[in-house]
């Protein structure tokens, strides 16, 4: 699998964190993995990334349920940012629910790319590689 | 001549009369004349006739003269004044006599006194003067045609003019009067039929006059040879006459349209007479009643027999006037209304000759008039018992008149609200609908509306009511007033909202039921897949560490599926009916038993309480829930405390209506309400960074007090403090 520089995974929930990242590091994803536990400190994150000019994540992994600020607010402060500095990035909204109003409520963020139900496995992200090239 | 026969014949005569010489001395003289001068008849032989009569006039001695002189009978009309003062008229007749010679001898004088002639004839001339009657006469010998000046005056012809015969029958109009004077004229001529007939004439002006022209033939030898006649404008009479007849025959046919019987009573002769008109109206056959009285009677209806009869002979035998109503049976039964009107008449001495009185059908006006009070009378019993309010508006917008189920649906008593006006009562925010709607009424752009609108009850409170205004036109087409029927739909009003009320409930509790079924999916799949992966590593790992690091993961999360199961359970039990559960709680006295409960926390965060809960303040609740709602809203705010300040709560409660309003404010952290506002008291939903936040508290606290029936506010400002402000139901 070809590896991509870096990928993030924001989800409060622990044991999914250790699972995915896992499975990533299982076969050979990328380089870097960033975490954060929630939406907040995901995007305090990237801004200070953008900042320093360091590259963003090519890919996100957001979940939606989380405490301080849920993946949706999240979304909607990642949309602030320039978009010549988050072109590259592709997220994807990683989550349990199964409520058709989040899947419906997904669609209008053109920012992400997919909707995929826990657990996440390596065919999972071996779809997605070939999708980011 | 036998002188002395002769001499006889003159002195007994009885006519006045005496026989002269040349010399005008008496040679005979009848006694009449000399008696009637006093004087001895013997003695005046031989006198003179001047020495006799001294006062003779010179036109007498002249005419005695001439006919001495020539030969003539001479007639002279002489008027005297008598001693006495009275006028005397006398006819001299004077002609000559001859001698044997052939010479005149002398004169013979013949007197009459034609006085009582003169007068009449004077008289009768003054009086056709005065009635303008002229005379006429055609000598049919000579065709001659005299006219005397009346005549003349009545065709308006000149005093000098003289007709002919054609020119008189030309006077008369053309056709019918023209052709009628020719056949009179014919008939008399040929068979001395006289006329009396009355006949237009064109007089010389052009104008038609009614003329009476009576006319007959006198006849000589059976031959007619003169027509004479009088001449009589009787114009003025005539029109009347026409008039008259023309008005009555108008009246006659104006009662016979107008179906209004006319009868009269002679009081004199003591007798009705009753015209056809009245058996019409009667409906009944002149000639089956003995007299009109009977007939009249005999139709009256049962009820009003007496009354009529008693007021009819008070009329006709007082001669009192009367005007009123009865009515009659016909002989189909059928009821009719008779107007009666009845009015007196005196003659020139003022004494009561007649009674005069018409009679009319007024049945369809009584009908009509009939059918028009019991709408009217069907119309108030509607207004005025109506259980919709009902108001006659003026064009002003006064009421006109309002009917009791308004005024006490609007909690006025009549009299208060008839000093109103709608615009008074209405809610300002209907009131230009209403008044644009009245206003397009009042223009003709329609006849009437129905609106939905609000009035204000006395008390204050708004009265929901559906108005239907219907205008009233008048009979020249303007707007008299509305009338305006206003339903009161308050109840039905307060029931929607109530449904409304019930509907949102049922809404948010079916939403929260979605939500809380995807909130058990999401959490339990998270659970879930997190133990199936965890397990499938811990099939492959090797790594002994490794493993034991797996092994605690599991154990983790198996014990936070349980956790989240208890917090499923704790949301079930709140949605479960609690209504039979409520009871009277003392809040001052929970309040103190929760604190108890957590006073070690408190102590440990150095927590300052100001409470300010009457005793007295009980609130309908589930005892377990408030204990949860007051314990949840402590924890909270110690949890949230500010680290910079120490925490300070205020808990205090106000009875506001039939409400306890329990308000609970900290100084902690506060939570940015612009951010989270709808997410506050959402499930799983936290908002700080807290080892114990688990997004629960809240959602319980909600939904407990909901389930009481009471409701949860919040207002917040970051890093100053919150408060929640809760409403209970007291019972």
């Amino acid at each position: 699998m070809k590896k991509i520089n870096s990928a993030c995974i924001i989800d409060d929930d622990q044991i999914f964190v250790y699972g995915t990242k896992r499975i990533m590091k299982d076969s050979s994803f990328c380089d870097t993995i960033y975490v954060f536990e929630n939406g907040l400190d995901a995007i305090t994150a990237l801004k200070k990334m953008t900042v320093a000019g360091i590259e963003l994540p090519r890919l996100i992994f957001l979940d939606l349920n989380m405490p301080i600020m849920d993946g949706w607010e999240f979304l909607e402060d990642f949309q602030k940012i320039p978009s010549k500095i988050r072109e590259k990035v592709t997220i994807y909204i990683i989550s349990s629910s199964i409520d058709p109003r989040d899947l419906e409520r997904v669609k209008e963020y053109g920012v992400v790319s997919d909707y995929i139900l826990k657990p996440v496995t390596p065919k999972d992200l071996k779809n997605l590689i070939e999708e980011t090239e | 001549m036998n002188t002395l026969l002769t001499d006889c014949f003159i002195t007994d005569s009885p006519i006045e009369m005496g026989v002269f010489d040349l010399d005008m001395n008496f040679i005979l003289c009848s006694k009449l004349w000399i008696e009637n001068i006093n004087a001895d008849h013997i003695g005046v032989i031989g006198k003179s006739y001047y020495d006799i009569f001294p006062t003779t006039s010179l036109k007498i001695k002249e005419a005695h003269n001439r006919c001495l002189k020539d030969d003539l009978k001479i007639f002279e009309k002489e008027w005297f004044i008598l001693p006495d003062g009275s006028a005397q008229c006398l006819n001299w007749k004077i002609n000559s006599w001859k001698n044997n010679k052939g010479e005149i001898g002398g004169l013979i004088i013949v007197k009459e006194d034609i006085t009582g002639k003169e007068i009449e004839e004077k008289y009768r001339l003054k009086a056709q003067e005065v009635a303008k009657i002229g005379g006429w006469e055609v000598n049919l010998i000579t065709n001659k045609v005299y006219w005397t000046k009346i005549t003349k005056e009545i065709h308006h012809t000149p005093e000098n003019y003289m007709p002919t015969l054609e020119d008189g029958i030309n006077f008369y109009k053309e056709g019918y009067h023209r052709e009628e004077i020719f056949t009179h004229i014919s008939e008399a001529i040929s068979n001395g039929t006289p006329w009396n007939e009355d006949f237009i004439i064109i007089t010389v002006d052009g104008k038609e006059k009614w003329v009476k022209v009576i006319g007959k033939a006198e006849f000589v030898d059976g031959k007619a040879t003169k027509l004479t006649g009088t001449f009589q404008d009787i114009d003025a009479e005539k029109r009347a006459e026409i008039n008259y007849k023309e008005t009555l025959e108008r009246f006659n046919l104006a009662a016979r349209s107008a179906r209004i019987g006319v009868w009269d009573y002679d009081v004199v002769k003591k007798k009705l007479n009753c015209d056809d008109n009245m058996y019409y109206l009667f409906e009944l056959d002149k000639r089956n009643y003995s007299n009109d009285f009977e007939a009249w009677k005999s139709v009256i209806y049962t009820e009003d027999k007496e009354r009529v009869i008693y007021d009819m002979l008070a009329s006709l035998n007082h001669g009192k006037e009367f005007n009123t109503e009865y009515r009659i049976q016909t002989g189909n039964g059928e009821i009719k209304y008779i107007k009666s009107i009845a009015q007196v008449q005196y003659d020139s001495d003022g004494i009561l000759t007649k009674v005069i009185g018409a009679n009319w059908d007024i049945t369809d006006h009584r009908n009509t008039e009939l059918r028009l009070l019991k709408n009217k009378e069907s119309f108030t019993g509607v207004f005025d018992n109506s259980s919709v309010g009902m108001a006659l508006v003026g064009i002003d917008g006064k009421w006109l008149k309002i009917n009791n189920s308004l005024s006490s649906s609007l909690g006025y008593s009549s009299k208060e609200l008839m000093k109103l006006t709608f615009q008074d009562i209405t809610h300002p925010d209907d009131l230009v609908t209403d008044l644009n709607l009245l206003q397009e009424l009042i223009a003709e752009k329609r006849d009437g509306y129905q609106i939905e609108k609000r009035y204000y009850h006395k008390k204050g409170h708004i009265v929901y009511v559906i108005i239907s205004v219907t205008k009233v036109t008048k009979i020249d087409g303007s707007t008299s007033h509305f009338i305006t029927q206003i339903v009161d739909i308050t109840s039905r009003k307060q029931a929607e909202n109530k449904l409304k009320a019930v509907l949102k409930i049922t809404e948010e509790q079916n939403n929260s039921l979605t939500n809380f079924t995807h909130i058990v999916s999401h959490n339990l799949r998270s659970h879930s897949t997190n133990l199936s992966m965890l397990t499938g590593f811990l099939t492959t790992e090797k790594d002994e560490e490794e493993k034991i690091n797996l092994m605690r993961m599991l154990s983790d999360s198996t014990e936070s599926l349980d956790e989240t199961i208890v917090h499923l359970n704790e949301v079930v039990n709140v949605k479960l009916n609690v209504i039979d559960k409520l009871e009277n709680v003392n809040v001052l006295h929970t309040f103190n038993n929760v604190k108890k409960s957590v006073i070690a926390l408190m102590k440990d965060n150095i927590v300052t309480i100001n409470c300010n809960i009457p005793e007295a303040h009980y609130v309908s609740a589930v005892p377990a829930y408030l204990d949860s709602i007051l314990l949840n809203l402590l924890t909270n705010s110690i949890r949230y405390s500010s680290p910079t300040r120490l925490p300070v709560i205020h808990i205090e409660t106000k009875r506001v209506k039939d409400e306890i309003v329990l308000t609970f404010r900290d100084n902690g952290l506060g939570i940015d309400l612009n951010k989270h506002k709808e997410k506050m008291f959402g499930m799983y939903k936290t908002f700080h960074k807290h080892k114990d936040s688990k997004g629960i508290g809240l959602f319980i606290t909600k939904g407990q007090i909901e389930a009481m029936n009471g409701k949860i506010n919040v207002s917040s400002i970051v890093n100053v403090g919150t408060t929640f402000t809760l409403y209970f139901k007291t019972n």
